[in-house]
């Protein structure tokens, strides 16, 4: 059996640790990774309930007061003409957000009904929602850059609203789960023939 | 697991519990949604209440960032803005902390506040780049809570709940004050006037004041209020002064207070104080009236009313007893048509009646109007002054009034009757005056003024003219020359010597038992001379004489001879006494020594001989006298002769002084006009 984390191969029955890295050692334990993915999804997604429905952030300009949410900020910057950043706004802290919520739930439930087919393409999916997740905090790093740099006082002032912090929670649970997938668990039931 | 369990039934394995093998990574989820819930609860809990407010328009107020404060601190925030059903209205719903709800009970309001740039200073200007946002104030008492307002169009100067006296002031009409007018006490702003209000058939305006604790305490019956606003210029025997108030009561005025004695009386919420025009009257006041407890009357004018207003002071017996409140137009309907008539509301004061005790109200003053209406008291409009009329109401006694009575179911007031308006005269109208002046002729006035100077001229320049003055001047040298002659001022000395001698001597006659002393004296004396003539022979003649005389001596009725001794003593004193004297002679003066000699003689009862003697001398100095009292007339015939030449021959002048004189008297009265014209020189232009 292989040391799951450096790939070292052991005897069966070998020792209870690896012998170069000293990871556990288990042949055919049960598998709790599901559970892990299951649990920061859950996570992740009440995160991400407040994070659309509080404002992203608070505009304080010259005395008046305006918070967005992230939906309200797409349509203001659609109706400002700002398309592309309008775009890219709602790809990063909307479409990715659900589509990496809709990638880990198909993953995780196609593992759990043991679906054999497409197993390469799950795993590219995997990949992807691996590589991608980090990106989604593109919309967390614009709150932080702007609330440092813009405390103008009265003149301009922009605090992140609770809808930031929701979200980079959300995505950080999110990226938790994609970590705690266990892609051979997409082997282990799948086909490993390329349908 | 079914073939598992039915090849190896024993080698079970352990029962795969969901919980056994549920994964302590669970906890993250349900904290997060515990969090999440927790976010929610909160976020729903802490959302407040919803309530309306009601305002007529909606200006600057945004659904979602117009925000609700109290005392300058957000409590809540506007949700929606629409319309009433009715379209009357602007509905505002805003969400108010929960904190505060039970506070907003029926005392609550709310207004806009905006940028607004008064007197006082800006204020609100936050908003010019903020928005408007909506104050609220209440008490500090929680109250049955209440979701509908209606909202103040102004903002609120005195909020509820502070501490301090509401009072009411009574403004006169031309003071016009403005809410949020500061209220000053030796010049600290202790409180603020609200917006002032008309009340009372539109009588009188008034004003609520607040004054803040702890300077309530200073509001006694003794307080006056005066209008500080703007500045005033005392010229006066102490030079120039000018009194500037704060610069903002300069603007848009500001009420002045103090207690202008001391132990005022403690007075009720919401008395009503007058508010005096300046501060010399407001401190005069309180040696003429208590404050309030004015009486409205009225007086309907049938005929001119020409200077009539609001404000003219109502007089009776030349004392102040109130003023016109406002004068308004009444129609009747009349057999004749629709007629208009003046009104005049009067406020009577009735401290100001003497017949009236202290303390008397309406219904006194009333039953005394009523009993004074019977006797004749009418209401009446006069003016005085000349050229600026000063109108005023009068309250006086008119004689052969027609009768009337005191109406005391008319509308708007309790009428007195009102006698007709002396018609204007010059006193009233400038107009006459200036018409006066317009018929003057002038051009005719110079024209003879112009003659005169040339006949005066003429006249001056005659020879003869010139003659006089030297002729009376010498006329009067010479008269002078006589009256200052040493012998002419003996004559009086001498005169009155012997005059008073003789007054003595008559006096002493008479009261010495008079005639029948005398004729006993001489009976006496005839008596001893018996024997002497008897005895001497040689002088029978004088017997005679002496017997004869002393027979008339005794016949004379000595009061007769007093009489005319007075007479002609009076005829010489007057001739002495007079001025005139021309020229007296000489043997006046000496028969008047004689008669001294002779008076003194016989005041000793020397010798009765010289008695004849002396009437002789006496008499024939009285024959004298007449030519004298000739001469004199001569004398002043004379005088007079000269005067009446003097006097025909300045008929002329006379006629020029008297020209003179009236020319004199018409550039005085020119001066004068002009004088009038030039200190008030809107006298031409507005017939005042």
């Amino acid at each position: 059996m292989g040391c799951p984390h450096c790939g070292r191969v052991h005897e069966a029955p070998g020792p209870d640790m690896c012998v170069r890295c000293g990871w556990r050692l288990a042949a055919n334990v049960p598998d709790t990774s599901l559970q892990w993915v299951w649990a920061w999804f859950f996570a992740g997604l009440i995160a991400y309930i407040p994070a659309n429905i509080y404002p992203m952030l608070r505009t304080q300009s010259l005395g008046r007061t305006s918070e967005s949410t992230i939906l309200e900020g797409v349509v203001e910057l659609l109706h400002h003409g700002s398309y592309s950043v309008a775009i890219i706004v709602f790809v990063a802290s909307i479409a990715i957000p659900i589509g990496k919520f809709f990638a880990i739930a198909y993953l995780a439930l196609s593992i759990q009904r043991k679906v054999r087919q497409g197993v390469h393409g799950r795993y590219r999916l995997y990949e992807v929602v691996e590589f991608i997740g980090r990106w989604s905090m593109i919309d967390v790093f614009v709150v932080a850059i702007l609330a440092a740099l813009v405390q103008l006082d009265f003149a301009a002032t922009i605090n992140p609203g609770i809808a930031a912090i929701s979200f980079a929670l959300s995505v950080a649970f999110t990226m938790l789960s994609a970590q705690s997938f266990n892609p051979k668990t997409i082997w282990a039931y799948g086909d490993h023939s390329k349908t | 697991m079914s073939e598992h369990s039915s090849s190896l039934p024993d080698v079970e394995g352990p029962g795969q519990s969901i919980w056994r093998n549920l994964s302590l990574v669970w906890l993250v989820p349900v904290f997060a949604l515990v969090v999440a819930l927790g976010i929610a609860w909160q976020a729903y809990s802490d959302r407040g209440t919803l309530i309306e407010i009601l305002f007529e328009n909606g200006a600057g107020v945004t659904a979602g960032e117009t925000t609700l404060r109290y005392r300058d601190v957000v409590i809540g925030e506007v949700e929606g803005v629409h319309f009433s059903d009715d379209l009357r209205s602007v509905v505002v719903s805003a969400r108010v902390e929960n904190a505060i709800l039970p506070f907003l009970d029926e005392d609550a309001r709310f207004w806009v506040v905006r940028p607004e740039i008064s007197a006082q200073g800006v204020s609100g200007l936050s908003t010019v780049v903020s928005g408007v946002y909506i104050e609220g104030a209440w008490d500090s008492v929680p109250g049955e809570a209440t979701n509908s307002f209606e909202g103040l169009e102004n903002p609120l100067f005195v909020r509820p709940g502070e501490e301090g006296r509401r009072i009411t002031l009574n403004v006169a009409p031309d003071m016009q004050l403005q809410g949020g007018t500061p209220l000053i006490f030796r010049g600290i702003e202790v409180g603020r006037l609200e917006e002032p209000r008309l009340v009372g058939d539109n009588m009188t305006i008034q004003v609520d004041a607040f004054i803040e604790a702890p300077h309530d305490a200073r509001i006694s019956s003794a307080t006056r209020f005066w209008d500080s606003s703007g500045f005033s210029i005392d010229f006066g025997a102490d030079g120039l002064s000018l009194d500037v108030e704060s610069l903002a009561s300069l603007v848009s005025g500001g009420i002045e207070f103090d207690e202008v004695y001391t132990n005022g009386a403690e007075v009720p919420d919401g008395f009503r104080f007058d508010i005096y025009s300046s501060e010399a009257l407001a401190r005069a006041s309180a040696f003429v009236t208590d404050v309030g407890g004015e009486v409205p009357v009225s007086v309907q004018f049938d005929t001119f009313t020409r200077g009539l207003r609001a404000g003219l002071t109502v007089q009776m017996d030349g004392e102040r007893v109130g003023e016109v409140a406002s004068v308004t137009v009444h129609s009747f309907e009349t057999d004749t048509g629709t007629e208009r008539r003046h009104v005049a509301s009067l406020l009577l004061d009735p401290a100001a009646f003497d017949a009236l005790p202290d303390g008397a109200g309406p219904e006194e003053l009333y039953d005394y109007l009523a009993d004074a209406v019977e006797n004749g008291l009418r209401a009446r409009l006069s003016a005085e002054g000349l050229i600026t009329s000063e109108f005023r109401i009068e309250l006086a006694e008119v004689p052969r009034a027609d009768p009337a009575a005191f109406e005391r179911d008319a509308v708007p007031f309790p009428r007195i009757p009102a006698v007709a308006t002396e018609r204007p005269t010059m006193n009233t109208t400038a107009e006459g005056v200036l018409e006066r002046v317009a018929a003057l002729p002038f051009e005719r006035l110079l024209t003879q003024a112009i003659d005169t100077m040339a006949s005066i001229e003429d006249l001056a320049a005659d020879e003869e003219l010139r003659q006089v003055p030297a002729e009376a001047a010498s006329l009067l040298a010479d008269a002078r020359d006589l009256i200052g002659g040493e012998e002419t001022q003996a004559i009086p000395r001498a005169a009155f010597a012997a005059v008073t001698d003789l007054r003595d001597i008559l006096a002493e006659l008479r009261e010495s038992g008079s005639i029948e002393a005398l004729t006993s004296v001489l009976a006496q004396a005839d008596t001893a001379m018996g024997p002497v003539s008897e005895a001497s022979e040689r002088l029978p003649d004088l017997m005679a004489n002496l017997s004869a005389l002393s027979e008339t001596a005794a016949a004379l009725e000595i009061e007769a001879l007093v009489t005319s001794a007075s007479t002609v003593l009076a005829t010489a004193d007057t001739f002495l006494s007079s001025e005139e004297l021309a020229a007296v002679p000489p043997a006046l003066s000496t028969a008047l020594a004689e008669l001294e000699t002779l008076l003194t003689a016989l005041s000793e009862a020397d010798v009765v001989g010289s008695l004849n003697s002396t009437l002789a001398s006496t008499e024939a100095a009285a024959d004298e006298l007449p030519a004298l009292v000739e001469q004199t007339e001569l004398v002043l015939a004379q005088i007079g002769t000269l005067s009446s030449a003097y006097g025909t021959r300045s008929v002329f002048l006379t006629e020029a002084m008297d020209v003179l004189r009236e020319i004199s008297a018409a550039a005085r009265s020119i001066a004068q006009l002009a004088r009038t014209i030039e200190r008030n020189p809107n006298a031409l232009l507005t017939g005042r």
